[in-house]
C-alpha cells in the first residue's frame, strides 16, 4: 500500500495498470493516492507511547458513511485553478476551435 | 480463461449495485456479508432494500435473502424478464440510483422493458435524469442498443418531496456491438440542460462523438452565476481528464465491452476512478475477463489517457423472446 502511494507521488505516467489493479490487494483509492490519508503516523507501534492501551480500530462513529454514489463529491477550491488564463489555455488543444499547432 | 468461482462472494455495503449486476447477468448466486456490521446502525439502508425489490420485479425467480440483522444477504439470479414495470423509490436517494443497475440489465432480457420511476430526479450523488438521458443512452447506443431507448421525463422531483416521475424504455438486442472507440477526437459544441431549482448539466462533445459531462446542483441561497461556474469548471476538469468516454460511464463501457461478440474491443480512457478500479476486479470474479491496460500515447509524457481492450466473452441474451 504504501509502494502504491510513493509510486503516485513520483509519476502517474508510466504506472502498470494490469498490476495495480489485478495483482494487488490494495484498495482503489489508495491506488489513485487519495483517501485513506486519515492513518496518523504517530499511531504507529512507537515505543515511547506510554499508553499500554490502544484503541483497536478507530469507531466510525459519526464518519459519513462512503455512499454507493457515481458521481464524485466536488470540491468548489479544486476548481479555483480554472481561475488562471495559463491552465485554461493548458487544455485549448482538445477542443476544436483551439489551433493544433504546438 | 481464467477460473471463476461458482458463488461471487463480497463483503462490506461499497459496490452493492455493480455487484448485483454481475450475478444477474452472469448468473452465479452472490452473496454479500459484513453489510455495515459494525456501524451504530446495521445493515441495508431502506434504498438499498427498495433496489432488490426492484430487481426481484425486473427479473423473474430471483431468491433474494437477507440475514435477520441485515447484514448479510444472498441473491440467487433468475432471468432478466423486463416488461411493463412501476416503482416508487425511497426519498433516500434519487431514480438514478435505480436506473444506473437497470440500464445494465436491461438489453438482455426477456421482454423490452418499460420502468417507470417515481421520486427524486436530481441530487448530488447519483447521475440526474438529465445525464442519464443525454449521456448515459448516447454511451450504451455505441453497443448496438438503440431503436426505442428512451428516458422520458414527465415530472421533476427534488429532496425532500420527491414527487418526480420518468419512464425508461430499453429495446433488447440478442448481442452487442464490440466497441472500436480510441479516438477521443477534438470538442467541436458544449450543450447545456438548465432546470431552475435542480441542477446546470453540460455535455461536451467532440468531433468523434467523445462525451464529457459535469452538473453542478441547485442550492438554497446559492445564486445562479455560482452554480453555473461551478459547473464549467467541472466540465473543463472532466475534459481534461481525457477519454473517449465520460467518466461516469466507465464502468458501463468496460461491462459492454467485456459481454461482447468474441473479438478484441478497445478503449481510450483517461483514468480510472475508484469505483472503475474496483469493478474490474469485480468482473474479473464474475466473468473470468482481465483487461489489458496500455498507455495511449507512449511517446507523449503529458498524456494519462489508457487504452483498455479486452476480448469479449460472446455474452449471447439468452431470455430473448423469439419473434
Amino acid at each position: 500500500a504504501q509502494a502504491a502511494f510513493q509510486d503516485t507521488a513520483r509519476s502517474r505516467k508510466r504506472r502498470d495498470w494490469v498490476k495495480l489493479i489485478y495483482n494487488s490487494s490494495a484498495a482503489p483509492e489508495e491506488i489513485l493516492g487519495k483517501g485513506q490519508t486519515e492513518e496518523d503516523p504517530s499511531q504507529g507501534p512507537s515505543m515511547d507511547d506510554d499508553d499500554f492501551f490502544t484503541i483497536a480500530s478507530k469507531a466510525p462513529a459519526n464518519v459519513e458513511e462512503t455512499l454507493d454514489q457515481t458521481k464524485e463529491p466536488v470540491n468548489p477550491d479544486d476548481l479555483k485553478e480554472w481561475e488562471d488564463e495559463e491552465v485554461l489555455d493548458s487544455i485549448r488543444n482538445l477542443f476544436i476551435t483551439g489551433s493544433s499547432s504546438q | 480463461m481464467a477460473q471463476t468461482p461458482a458463488v461471487l462472494h463480497f463483503s462490506g455495503h461499497h459496490y452493492l449495485r455493480h455487484r448485483l449486476v454481475l450475478s444477474i447477468l452472469s448468473g452465479k448466486p452472490v452473496r454479500i456479508d459484513k453489510i455495515r456490521s459494525d456501524d451504530q446502525n446495521p445493515g441495508l439502508r431502506d434504498y438499498e432494500v427498495s433496489l432488490l425489490r426492484l430487481l426481484e420485479r425486473v427479473t423473474n425467480g430471483t431468491v433474494i435473502e437477507i440475514s435477520v440483522t441485515g447484514t448479510a444477504i444472498l441473491l440467487k439470479p433468475g432471468i432478466i424478464a423486463g416488461g411493463s414495470v412501476t416503482h416508487e423509490c425511497p426519498l433516500s436517494r434519487s431514480v438514478g440510483y435505480f436506473l444506473e443497475p437497470v440500464i445494465m440489465l436491461a438489453p438482455f432480457a426477456k421482454k423490452p422493458l418499460s420502468l417507470t420511476l417515481k421520486g427524486i430526479t436530481t441530487d448530488e450523488h447519483d447521475l440526474s435524469v438529465d445525464i442519464i438521458r443525454t449521456v448515459t443512452l448516447p454511451h450504451l447506443q455505441l453497443f448496438g442498443v438503440s431503436d426505442g431507448l428512451e428516458l422520458r421525463i414527465k415530472k421533476r422531483g427534488s429532496a425532500p418531496l420527491g414527487g418526480g416521475e420518468v419512464q425508461f424504455l430499453c429495446p433488447i438486442v440478442k448481442q452487442v456491438k464490440t466497441l472500436d472507440f480510441v479516438d477521443p477526437g477534438r470538442i467541436k459544441r458544449i450543450r447545456g440542460i438548465s432546470s431552475p431549482g435542480y441542477a446546470l448539466s453540460l455535455l461536451a462533445e467532440s468531433t468523434t462523438g467523445a462525451m464529457h459531462s459535469a452538473e453542478a446542483i441547485s442550492k438554497p441561497g446559492v445564486p445562479p452565476e455560482e452554480i453555473a461556474l461551478l459547473a464549467a469548471r467541472s466540465l473543463l476538469a472532466e475534459i481534461r481528464r481525457g477519454g473517449a468516454v465520460d467518466r461516469h460511464h466507465q464502468s458501463l463501457v468496460l461491462l459492454m465491452m467485456v459481454l461482447g461478440s468474441e473479438d478484441v474491443g478497445r478503449c481510450r480512457l483517461g483514468e480510472p476512478t475508484a469505483r472503475t478500479i474496483q469493478f474490474l476486479r469485480d468482473m474479473k470474479q464474475a466473468f473470468g475477463t482481465a483487461f489489458k491496460i496500455a498507455p495511449a500515447d507512449p511517446s507523449d509524457p503529458e498524456s494519462t489517457d489508457l487504452i483498455f481492450s479486452c476480448y469479449g466473452v460472446g455474452y449471447i441474451n439468452a431470455n430473448r423472446t423469439l419473434s
